[in-house]
């Protein structure tokens, strides 16, 4: 029975649920906070992120003409879930993380890559021609990204010598690997922008061109779900960040500390550039991105980190 | 549904606790979708000057997009062509609801110098329904900022009858 009760207590308040929403919300206006002050306006108020989902939820979800029914309904609630599971196996808040196994590293990053599926599929399944091409860059943008991001976050498991998260955790609280992997560190940052499709690597969102992509058919609950779960895997990225690039966390403080500073960075991006061509994003992925993840590791066996 | 049908809807105490919610959330979140159906374009760079860093309308949680699956408010401007009715009503029909309407400029209201044109229909108001009309040619950020605000305060007092109206 206790056992029960603390499954459904780590799936729906803490770490998974309702606290990594609030979570996320949070992070959600202070991005959008620090790019207002970057951008020299006053910016939204707190409560904003959660204003903007209520009022979501709350209005009318049109159902259009020439969908797969259960698809639209379903993609972004397994999109959400899938942002939401990753957290169990992470040190949210500075706790130890929920729940653990040998190889949770890459369970994390597919999940992190199911919202991005998700979106991908959300878009073809509509009709119109904007969500289409919205799709196609969305899942281009996938290809170009995961590679170099997946190697930039095993540079610190083969220094650990291990695919668990609270392993590379441990590793990494007792020598900063900020300091001996700093190539690792800006492409795992510029590989969380693409992932969230922020600033310079929004095309596959672009409303100047595009409308709104993936998501231009979405009113309603399933905007409002989608646009949580992007807000939830920022949170889950500055995590991972933080625990394997910023010396680990122990405590909430912490953590607080922890997960602003790579957000400070990405705001600051993100003020400073324009949105790159779709094939510009690859380009600088497969030429510079992989690239440079490679250099690391070539670094890290160089440097015997590697056991 | 009887409940939802009379005009005594205080009912249960839940009901009214998510209608505030709704309410509060809807006043604080207004999404903006941009339509010129047929304008000089000065209204529309007042329009976009209200948006720019300088007015900061997302102080109030005002935010440019470019669905109309998206938006709450449709603000436009210029009188009604021929050619842009039929556009007008669709993205004024794909929105969800509930939904509002801001018409910007002389040309909005009354049709202004292109009224009687042999192209032009007439003012925004004889296509889709009107929420607030904003007057000047073109008229001042600070004026459509105001009418924003007009909006979100007659949300509060008929919002709810708005919604029940359309559905």
């Amino acid at each position: 029975m206790t056992e029960l009760l603390q499954v459904l207590v780590t799936m729906l308040f803490f770490p998974a649920g309702l606290f990594l929403l609030a979570n996320a919300m949070f992070y959600q206006w202070i991005d959008r906070k620090l790019v207002a002050r970057l951008q020299d306006r006053v910016g939204p108020p707190w409560y904003q992120p959660l204003a903007d989902t209520v009022k979501l939820l709350a209005n009318e979800e049109v159902l259009p003409f020439g969908v797969n029914k259960w698809l639209f309904i379903g993609l972004p609630i397994i999109g959400l879930a899938g942002a939401l599971t990753t957290a169990l196996y992470l040190p949210i808040a500075g706790l130890p993380p929920a729940y653990g196994f040998p190889g949770d590293l890459i369970v994390t990053v597919y999940m992190l890559s199911m919202l991005t599926l998700c979106l991908g599929l959300a878009g073809a399944n509509t009709r119109d021609r904007f969500s289409m091409v919205g799709a196609t860059r969305t899942l281009t943008q996938l290809f170009s990204y995961e590679a170099p991001f997946l190697l930039a976050l095993l540079g610190p498991a083969l220094a650990a010598g291990s695919w668990q998260l609270s392993d590379i955790m441990a590793y990494a609280s007792g020598n900063w690997l900020l300091l001996t992997q700093p190539i690792g560190f800006v492409v795992v940052i510029i590989g969380l922008m693409g992932k969230l499709e922020i600033t310079p690597f929004d095309a596959p969102e672009a409303e100047t061109e595009i409308v709104a992509g993936a998501l231009t058919e979405y009113s309603g609950r399933g905007l409002a779900l989608f646009r949580l779960g992007q807000w939830v895997e920022l949170v889950i990225g500055l995590t991972m960040i933080a625990a394997f690039y910023l010396g680990g966390i122990h405590n909430p403080l912490d953590y607080v500390i922890k997960t602003l500073f790579p957000l400070l960075i990405i705001a600051g991006l993100q003020t400073l550039m324009t949105r790159l061509r779709i094939d510009q994003t690859v380009g600088m992925w497969w030429r510079y991105g992989a690239l440079l993840a490679l250099v690391q590791w070539l670094l890290i066996f160089l440097m015997g980190g590697g056991q | 549904m009887t409940n939802g049908a009379s005009p005594h809807k205080e009912t249960n105490l839940w009901q009214s606790v998510l209608d505030r919610l709704k309410l509060w959330s809807r006043k604080h979140s207004p999404w903006l979708i941009h339509f010129n159906s047929g304008s000089c374009n000065g209204c529309d760079i007042e329009i976009l000057a209200t948006l720019t860093p300088r007015y900061d309308a997302e102080r109030f949680g005002v935010q440019l997009h470019g669905s109309p699956r998206h938006a709450d408010i449709l603000i436009c401007t210029g009188p009604v062509t021929r050619q842009a009715r039929e556009r007008l009503l669709r993205t004024y029909e794909q929105m969800p609801n509930p939904k509002y309407v801001i018409a910007v400029g002389a040309c909005a209201i009354t049709g202004g110098t292109f009224a009687g044109c042999y192209n032009v229909i007439g003012h925004i108001d004889e296509v889709i329904p009107v929420d607030v009309y904003v007057p000047g040619c073109p008229p001042r950020p600070e004026a459509i900022i105001d009418a924003l605000v007009i909006l979100l305060q007659k949300m509060s007092t008929n919002g709810p009858k708005i919604e029940e109206a359309v559905s």
